[in-house]
């Protein structure tokens, strides 16, 4: 609409108030359009309120300029009104953009041009606890919607020139600003420079969220493997940007983008840092432990019980025997019905309030669970199994790597059911090619593995204690390595000198 | 033809990683019954037979690394084509393809039996060499640095089988080995010679030689490549005949696998199983390895991309392993790849080291001149 009215409203200055005032209301935008008399001349002052601040608007705006004591020109309300940034604005093009961004006009009678205050005013929370990843130990404000609120907190934790935050606009019918997060002197500028393309080149509508945007410009569409690491904890982002890594923040979105990450990058947690050297090192071992668990104890037994129970030893196949007796169903069956309980119960318990939602997990969980047995559907042994994968998929720090998981979960048990043994072995020699496949930002998804780089093992799997993590890795190649002077090694003495 | 292959260097790979690929290589199907074959001849001093054959392969390695050296950056195909002319240089090539093709279905029947033996008596050839092959046309699509990688790591996956090792190893009779050096050296050297069948792999080097990075160093890659997998066939001898009384290890067919069998803990037993299926991630470096040789080299010689011939020689491997179920027919395969390996990857290259050395002479003569 704005876009056909380009040519024929291009001059609409000087113009009587009425008629302004007609031009405007035209637009439907609900403007506030109100005109004052002052000294024998005709000011208006038009906003959409619900977009300003209208309390400031009250007080610094058009107080001062009802008290203006003589002849008023644009020059004379631009010295009396203690606000920063005036502007005068000739085309209704721009004035309407303007109104929706929250400014506003004043203008004198037949004058060629309007006065601009910008006083938007944005409805956010402040921020909050995170909802989705939590730390016990560390930090504990996340992102919220709002870019600026964002970056005002990655600027206090990082406040350093050496960030730079790239502004950069996408989305055609619907404008959003998108900034591109990094450390001048440590990011490899290649990496910058193809995310920066990836997000230029975007020829689309609109973006909703960093969510769709990190979709839109990750390595390969058709994997299941989340490509690159979000997050909405500040902290999190902040220490992967001074490693030397991106950051994408999208207004609008509580979520920050970073690239290039690893499979192991989702694995670890800022929580890791914050613990000693050795409780991290061994978190982050359960959490290795956890997804091949949730991976792979499922398929396991289905195959182990359809096809391979010879591997069981006598005493463990009596109790399993007697636990699977009153089941009718072959194990592929049990293990899926049960495993599509637990997915149920967990989307059931996303998608409820939070109140209702424990409810169902106690419904769920223990009645369901207690009843299938009783009632002859599934195995003890098997509950134990299904609930020990479920738990052991939410240990990931990424949500979205939990996700994945869980759900390449079910093709695995598929294989096993058709082929047993056989078919897990398959099904994860399949990923394991499929991971060797997969890229993030161009760069390799199983660094430091492979291509295999020992020295940032220290940085992936296991942690060190923190003064010999004296370098950065060096998987991404950033531009500096150093961080800090090594610590000398202690001269060695003797017991008692 | 190019003689020379340049390769740019996103897709070259550090020489470090030749020793995985030389490991798994090397190691492939025919070690589950290896032993057996070796003790055929050499008896209790079958350990003898094998040093025999790895000092051979060291002979065999230098003669191969003077021939790559002295063109730079050419594999086998272009060397042909530069020392015997376009013709031959060919014929020799399809030659070195169609062994390659013929140890890649021995490696396919010889696991598909294995599999069928110990775990699945119904599952259909058909069905496994399917799942094999789709798994590694989706690795060599990935390109070279994807095909080591899948080398690399399989390689790290299948390793702690070498740990269930520990239990036969205390069950040993060192008795086994006595009395020593008993063996005719002709029976030795006969000995010797079946271990050559089992450790043929490295000829792949004559492929990969120009996708190395660092060209320089790849001596100790390939010198501990096929020391590991020597010294894993020498150990894996040495249980066997500590293990099994001597008629029964004439007579175990898998007498490798059969050593898991005894295996017991609280919560697993019957680890042959669990060995079997572990197993392919032995094979499917090997099968990938040369399916990518494969499809390279007929690139390399009749310029088919690869993106095609893939899709056809896996076909015909697939339509080959579903045919071939007899089991003496696959023995008989078999015996003849190993043959004829032994002649193309342990003699040629010896042959062809005067032949190079006269060339480059001759080249000298004439730039001095």
């Amino acid at each position: 609409m704005r876009k056909r009215q380009k040519g024929s409203n291009k001059d609409i200055f000087p113009s009587s108030l009425p008629t302004l005032e007609q031009i405007l209301q035209q637009q439907n935008l609900d403007i506030s359009f109100s005109t004052y008399d002052l000294h024998e001349q005709k000011v208006a002052v038009f906003f959409i309120d619900y977009l300003t601040d209208t309390n400031k608007a009250q007080a610094s705006l058009l107080k001062p300029l009802l008290a203006i004591p003589n002849q008023l020109t644009n020059s004379a309300i631009m010295n009396h009104i203690p606000l920063q940034g005036g502007e005068t604005i000739q085309s209704l093009e721009l004035i309407i953009e303007k109104l929706l961004s929250g400014t506003v006009f004043i203008y004198l009678e037949n004058e060629k041009e309007a006065l601009s205050y910008k006083l938007a005013h944005v409805e956010k929370r402040s921020p909050d606890k995170a909802e989705t990843e939590s730390l016990v130990v560390g930090p504990k404000i996340a992102f919220n919607e709002s870019i600026t609120t964002n970056m005002n907190i990655i600027r206090s934790r990082v406040q350093s020139s050496d960030l730079i935050m790239e502004p950069l606009h996408i989305g055609k019918t619907n404008s959003r600003e998108v900034r591109i997060v990094y450390m001048k002197s440590i990011a490899n500028d290649e990496d910058v420079q193809t995310i920066k393309q990836r997000i230029q080149d975007l020829d689309i509508d609109e973006v909703e969220d960093s969510i769709i945007l990190k979709q839109y410009i990750e390595d390969s569409q058709l994997s299941f493997f989340p490509q690159f690491d979000s997050t909405e904890l500040p902290d999190r982002f902040t220490y992967a940007i001074t490693r030397g890594k991106v950051g994408v923040l999208v207004d609008n979105s509580s979520t920050g983008i970073i690239a290039p990450a690893t499979l192991f990058s989702f694995l670890q947690s800022t929580e890791d840092i914050y613990m000693r050297w050795n409780e991290g090192t061994i978190f982050r071992f359960i959490r290795f432990i956890a997804v091949f668990i949730s991976f792979f104890l499922t398929p396991a037994y289905v195959a182990i019980v359809t096809y391979q129970f010879g591997i069981i030893p006598t005493q463990l196949l009596i109790s399993l025997g007697k636990s699977r007796a009153a089941v009718p169903f072959p194990p592929f069956l049990e293990a899926i019905l049960l495993e599509f309980l637990i997915e149920l119960l967990r989307e059931a318990g996303a998608r409820l309030p939070t109140k209702v939602g424990q409810t169902m997990g106690i419904v769920g969980g223990i009645v369901i669970g207690q009843a299938a047995v009783q009632a002859g559907l599934t195995s003890n042994i098997l509950i134990i199994v299904v609930a020990m994968s479920a738990l052991a998929s939410f240990t990931s720090p990424n949500y979205l790597l939990g996700t994945t998981v869980r759900l390449l979960r079910f093709p695995l048990i598929f294989l096993a059911g058709l082929f047993g043994l056989f078919g897990i072995v398959f099904g994860i020699s399949l990923l394991v090619i499929h991971l060797l496949r997969l890229k993030s930002l161009g760069r390799p998804y199983l660094l430091p593995l492979y291509p295999l780089k020992l020295k940032d093992f220290n940085k992936s799997f296991f942690r060190a204690p923190l003064p010999y993590e004296h370098n950065r890795a060096i998987s991404y190649r950033p531009k500096f390595l150093f961080r800090f002077n090594k610590k000398e090694a202690a001269k060695k003495r003797d017991i008692d000198e | 033809m190019d003689i020379q292959l340049k390769v740019k260097k996103n897709i070259q790979f550090r020489a470090s990683y030749l020793f995985f690929i030389l490991a798994s290589t090397q190691i492939g199907v025919g070690i589950m019954g290896a032993p057996r074959y070796i003790f055929q001849y050499a008896k209790q001093d079958s350990w003898i037979s094998i040093l025999i054959s790895f000092l051979f392969m060291i002979v065999v390695m230098f003669a191969m690394l003077y021939i790559l050296r002295s063109y730079g950056s050419a594999d086998i195909f272009g060397i042909q084509v530069d020392l015997f002319g376009s013709i031959i240089g060919k014929i020799l090539g399809t030659v070195y393809i169609v062994y390659f093709l013929m140890g890649l279905m021995t490696v396919l029947l010889t696991y598909i039996e294995a599999v069928r033996l110990f775990l699945y008596p119904t599952l259909s050839p058909f069905v496994i060499a399917f799942l094999l092959l789709s798994l590694a046309i989706y690795a060599v699509y990935g390109g070279i640095r994807v095909t080591v990688g899948v080398t690399f790591l399989f390689f790290l996956l299948s390793q702690w089988v070498l740990l269930l090792l520990y239990d036969p190893v205390s069950r040993m009779e060192w008795e086994h080995f006595l009395p020593m050096f008993q063996t005719p050296t002709s029976e030795l050297l006969k000995g010797a010679k079946e271990t050559t069948f089992t450790l043929s792999g490295f000829e792949i080097v004559f492929l990969l030689y120009p996708f190395v990075h660092n060209k320089d160093q790849i001596k100790k890659p390939i010198f501990f490549g096929i020391s590991f997998a020597a010294f894993i066939l020498f150990i894996l001898t040495i249980i066997s005949i500590g293990y099994y009384s001597l008629e029964d290890l004439e007579n175990i067919e898998w007498s490798v696998l059969t050593l898991f069998k005894g295996i017991k803990y609280t919560f697993i037993e019957r680890l042959d199983y669990v060995v079997v299926v572990e197993w392919m991630m032995v094979i499917i470096p090997n099968t990938i390895m040369l399916l990518w040789g494969i499809t390279h080299g007929i690139k390399r010689l009749y310029s088919i991309p690869s993106k095609h011939s893939i899709f056809f020689i896996s076909a015909l491997l697939l339509l080959a392993s579903s045919i071939i179920k007899d089991d003496a027919h696959i023995s008989k395969l078999t015996g003849t790849v190993s043959e004829a390996g032994f002649w193309i990857v342990f003699i040629y290259p010896l042959v062809l080291v005067p032949i190079v050395w006269l060339k480059r002479k001759h080249q000298k003569q004439k730039g001095s001149r």
